[in-house]
């Protein structure tokens, strides 16, 4: 099988502009995303996600407007994530030339959705982003973020359901490594990859290559996703923009 | 000699309309699109000129070598205890990688900081990759807002004079001199060099430095607020040159810089990457000086960089003028890029089109630090301080 | 002029930009007279098989569409669910295909231990089995990026234009006289689908 594992940007958007966290907070700008798209389409990578992190909080629907000019400039596919709850807002997102929509709190509140748009759009274009974060004693549970705090459902029942629901993919997201540079939760990644047939992308605390290598070989994962690895170089976290070789890629995904 | 004539002309707010019939220097390739271009009776013009005597007036050989290890030595003195000894602007280009690369050989601790202002190339940022892996350089980077500088930008496109990056290099300036004081450095190391820009046109370029002029041209074709737009008014410059006694220092002056050489060694050492012409890592750069400026403005920019390179002995007449007869820009990635700065900025075809039409306009028209009595004062005050301090 | 064909499923947008970073000129359309004045046609497509048969029919394209590509030989290029849809039938659906070449549409079919997932999403290689047009001046060793759960079987193996491996050789593009399809989405695979691209573009009717 020659098919490539996917390494994935994810690139925050708030108030039109691009920016990263720490653990969900400590927000750092990172700039303008048409630009971000450009040096991305040259440097070829796989796929880019983009999530609006505003969008369900403030309860504003998804920024059109700039999609549709970062489907003007982006050759590779491109996701889209944020504020999306209702079969419109997808249609319209899916016209700009988004690949896949993500789901995130709205499949917590309303499961149903993503059979929905799964029936609508195929389950190749829906994503179920799952937020996870662990408790004091070292349990994991979804996170909704949009009151912050752990929801009482468990991550692998919750990526079972939405399996069931029509979910193409399942991006898996670990909200405590988030911008640590820490490695991936890898435990959280297999326990998920041995319940589902769909793929998992694993998201949160890549620091270096080698983590790449692991989410894959250790966790399982058919692809893996990354924002500050892709975005900060050194210890100032200067804003830059990197990705690796095609050939250290191919050296840390084969076994 | 023809100071007085430049500065009249300049005071009067030359327009671009060339007056003169099309002539061109016999020794550079400068020629009448510089409006205040002045011909002395062999051919030669003003810029090169003026540019061979402040080349010839530069150290050279053994005094050089020997100034350049004075200025190390008192560089690696003054950061002793202090995390870096200086600061290096980076910006993927081959002056600020060849003062990257410099600088480690001479065995100094720099801070590389690098401004994103939303127009880094790729191979830019590639190279300031390379810079900082693989010659261990920590780095710093300045994010512009994008919303900010996007409104600053398309102020001075309407504005119509014909310095746009002046945006970028204000703000450069300004936080080079912030984080030199926040680090508590006394150099900053820059890659503006004589050797290769010995020569600048006043009627193509200036107002880097003049917070004012910016901050007019902002009031009258601006729409947001500049809230953290990085900034520095020339109080703000004298102080930190006087006070705080932090150096700008060209350390590219100090060494034997040959461009074509400087390329050579850094593909070599660190795998840098040529984009072809001067300042195109940033596509904004080259989307101005290789279509605005020619189709608009009706110059060429790189008659000035050609001519600086002839002035050093780094290219031959025949050469640059066989570079110019080189096309700007390939039809197709024109039109690529025409769509990519359309698409950024959020304008109209007819938007962009009308900004195109609009005929150009100088710095003197618009309200200037240059014009006011203080500027006037306050130079000579500098003057004076500067010789006193720093004799 | 190209014409790539509105029935609201499928990112036309990627694709008009493709061509026109390619060097083409192409309009998005759903009105049957400008179908018919085509020099070239583009069938996309993002979703279920049966949602798409209905958009076309509900637009009034069907007919006008089959006898462009059968009467007046304009080359059509299919994209990933356009390409099905030029098939016979799928299994993902109920109803009948276009019909415009001998293939039809079966689900990727793996051996649970195989620990392949469906869809097969992410970048694969395109090994090219004849000589066409489309894959001329290729870059060596071609991916595209692939994004579907059921993929075309071409009853005439001499159809087939490349094949791709997930779990098995199954077929990627194909082409048969003026009628050219890639699973692939050429508007989301970088150098590789512009190339691929401008060839369409540059294809001699």
């Amino acid at each position: 099988m020659t098919l490539n594992v996917r390494v994935i940007p994810v690139l925050l958007l708030k108030n039109g502009g691009l920016v990263k966290t720490v653990g969900f907070k400590d927000m750092t700008y990172v700039g303008d995303p048409i630009n971000a798209v450009k040096i991305f389409n040259d440097k070829e990578v796989d796929e880019l996600l983009f999530i609006d992190i505003q969008a369900t909080k403030e309860n504003k629907r998804p920024n059109f407007e700039l999609v549709s000019r970062i489907g003007r400039e982006a050759f590779m596919p491109f996701g889209y994530g944020g504020g999306i709850r209702n079969l419109d807002d997808m249609s319209r997102l899916f016209r700009l030339g988004v690949e896949k929509v993500s789901l995130n709190s709205y499949a917590i509140e309303n499961p149903d959705f993503m059979e929905e748009a799964a029936h609508n759009f195929g389950s190749q274009s829906v994503v179920a982003s799952i937020d996870v974060k662990t408790d004091a004693l070292g349990r994991h549970w979804v996170f909704d973020y949009r009151n912050g705090s752990a929801t009482k459902l468990d991550p692998v029942e919750f990526a079972v359901l939405m399996e069931r629901k029509g979910a193409g993919e399942i991006l898996l997201n670990s909200v405590d490594r988030d911008g640590t540079f820490d490695g991936y939760d890898i435990e959280i990644i297999r326990k998920v990859t041995l319940s589902v047939k769909v793929p998992i992308i694993a998201l949160g605390g890549a620091g270096k290559l080698e983590d790449l290598g692991k989410a894959v070989k250790m966790g399982g994962a058919s692809a893996v996703a990354a924002g500050s690895f892709f975005v900060f170089h050194g210890k100032h976290r200067a804003v830059l923009i990197t990705y690796p070789d095609k050939d250290d890629l191919r050296k840390t995904f084969s076994s | 000699m023809f100071d007085s004539e430049i500065s009249k002309a300049q005071k009067s707010g030359s327009e671009y309309m060339n007056h003169q019939s099309y002539r061109i220097c016999k020794r550079c390739v400068m020629d009448t699109t510089d409006p205040e271009i002045l011909f002395y009776e062999n051919g030669y013009c003003n810029h090169c000129t003026q540019a061979l005597k402040k080349l010839r007036s530069l150290p050279s050989g053994q005094e050089k070598a020997n100034k350049l290890s004075t200025l190390v030595q008192e560089i690696k003195e003054k950061g002793i205890e202090k995390k870096y000894d200086c600061i290096i602007g980076v910006s993927g280009g081959v002056d600020s990688s060849f003062v990257a690369y410099t600088v480690k050989q001479l065995g100094l601790r720099p801070l590389a900081i690098h401004l994103d202002n939303g127009w880094d190339s790729e191979l830019a940022v590639k190279n300031i990759e390379n810079i900082c892996k693989k010659l261990e350089i920590d780095l710093y980077t300045y994010v512009i807002d994008w919303e900010e500088f996007k409104d600053l930008q398309l102020a001075f496109l309407k504005s119509s004079t014909p310095d746009s990056e002046i945006p970028s290099d204000h703000a450069i300036t300004a936080i080079l001199f912030q984080r030199a004081l926040q680090e508590d450095v006394k150099y900053i190391l820059i890659g503006t060099n004589t050797a290769t820009e010995s020569i600048g046109v006043n009627a193509w370029s200036q107002g880097h430095a003049d917070w004012k002029y910016i901050k007019s041209i902002h009031r009258q074709f601006g729409t947001k607020q500049l809230e953290t737009f990085p900034h520095y008014s020339i109080f703000d410059l004298m102080k930190w040159k006087i006070l705080n006694r932090v150096r700008l220092i060209r350390i590219l002056d100090y060494i034997e810089y040959d461009k074509l050489e400087a390329k050579s060694i850094l593909q070599k050492e660190i795998c840098w990457k040529d984009y072809g012409d001067k300042h195109h890592e940033s596509v904004y750069t080259k989307f101005f000086q290789a279509y605005i400026l020619p189709t608009k403005f009706g110059f060429d920019k790189r008659k000035s960089h050609l001519s600086s390179l002839i002035c050093a002995d780094q290219i031959t007449r025949d050469q640059a003028l066989r570079e110019l007869k080189k096309e700007l820009y390939p039809p197709q990635e024109l039109k690529e890029h025409i769509d990519y700065v359309i698409n950024k900025f959020g304008l109209s075809k007819g938007e962009f089109d009308s900004i195109m039409n609009t005929p150009p306009k100088t710095y003197w028209q618009y309200p200037n630090y240059k014009k006011t009595w203080y500027y006037k004062t306050s130079r000579a005050i500098y003057r004076v301080a500067k010789r006193l301090l720093n004799p | 002029m190209i014409v790539i064909v509105d029935y609201n499923m499928g990112n036309t947008g990627s694709i008009l930009n493709m061509i026109k970073k390619a060097g083409g000129e192409a309009i998005i359309s759903s009105d049957p007279e400008q179908i018919k004045n085509a020099d070239k046609l583009i069938l996309p497509g993002v979703g279920a098989f049966d949602a798409g048969m209905q958009n076309l029919a509900k637009l009034g394209l069907i007919n006008v569409f089959r006898r462009q590509v059968t009467e007046q030989k304009t080359p059509v290029l299919g994209i990933c669910l356009g390409l099905q849809l030029l098939t016979e039938r799928s299994e993902e659906g109920i109803f009948q295909g276009l019909g415009l070449v001998d293939a039809s549409t079966v689900r990727f079919k793996f051996v649970s231990s195989s620990g392949l997932r469906i869809p097969h999403m992410g970048w694969n290689s395109v090994v090219v089995r004849k000589e066409s047009p489309l894959f001329c001046d290729m870059y060596p060793d071609p991916v595209f990026y692939f994004v579907h759960s059921y993929h075309v079987v071409c009853r005439n193996a001499e159809d087939v234009l490349s094949t791709t491996n997930y779990g098995y050789d199954f077929v990627s593009s194909l082409q048969s006289g003026n009628i050219l399809g890639t699973q692939f989405h050429p508007e989301k695979s970088h150098k590789y689908g512009l190339k691929l691209m401008k060839n369409f573009v540059e294809l001699v009717h």
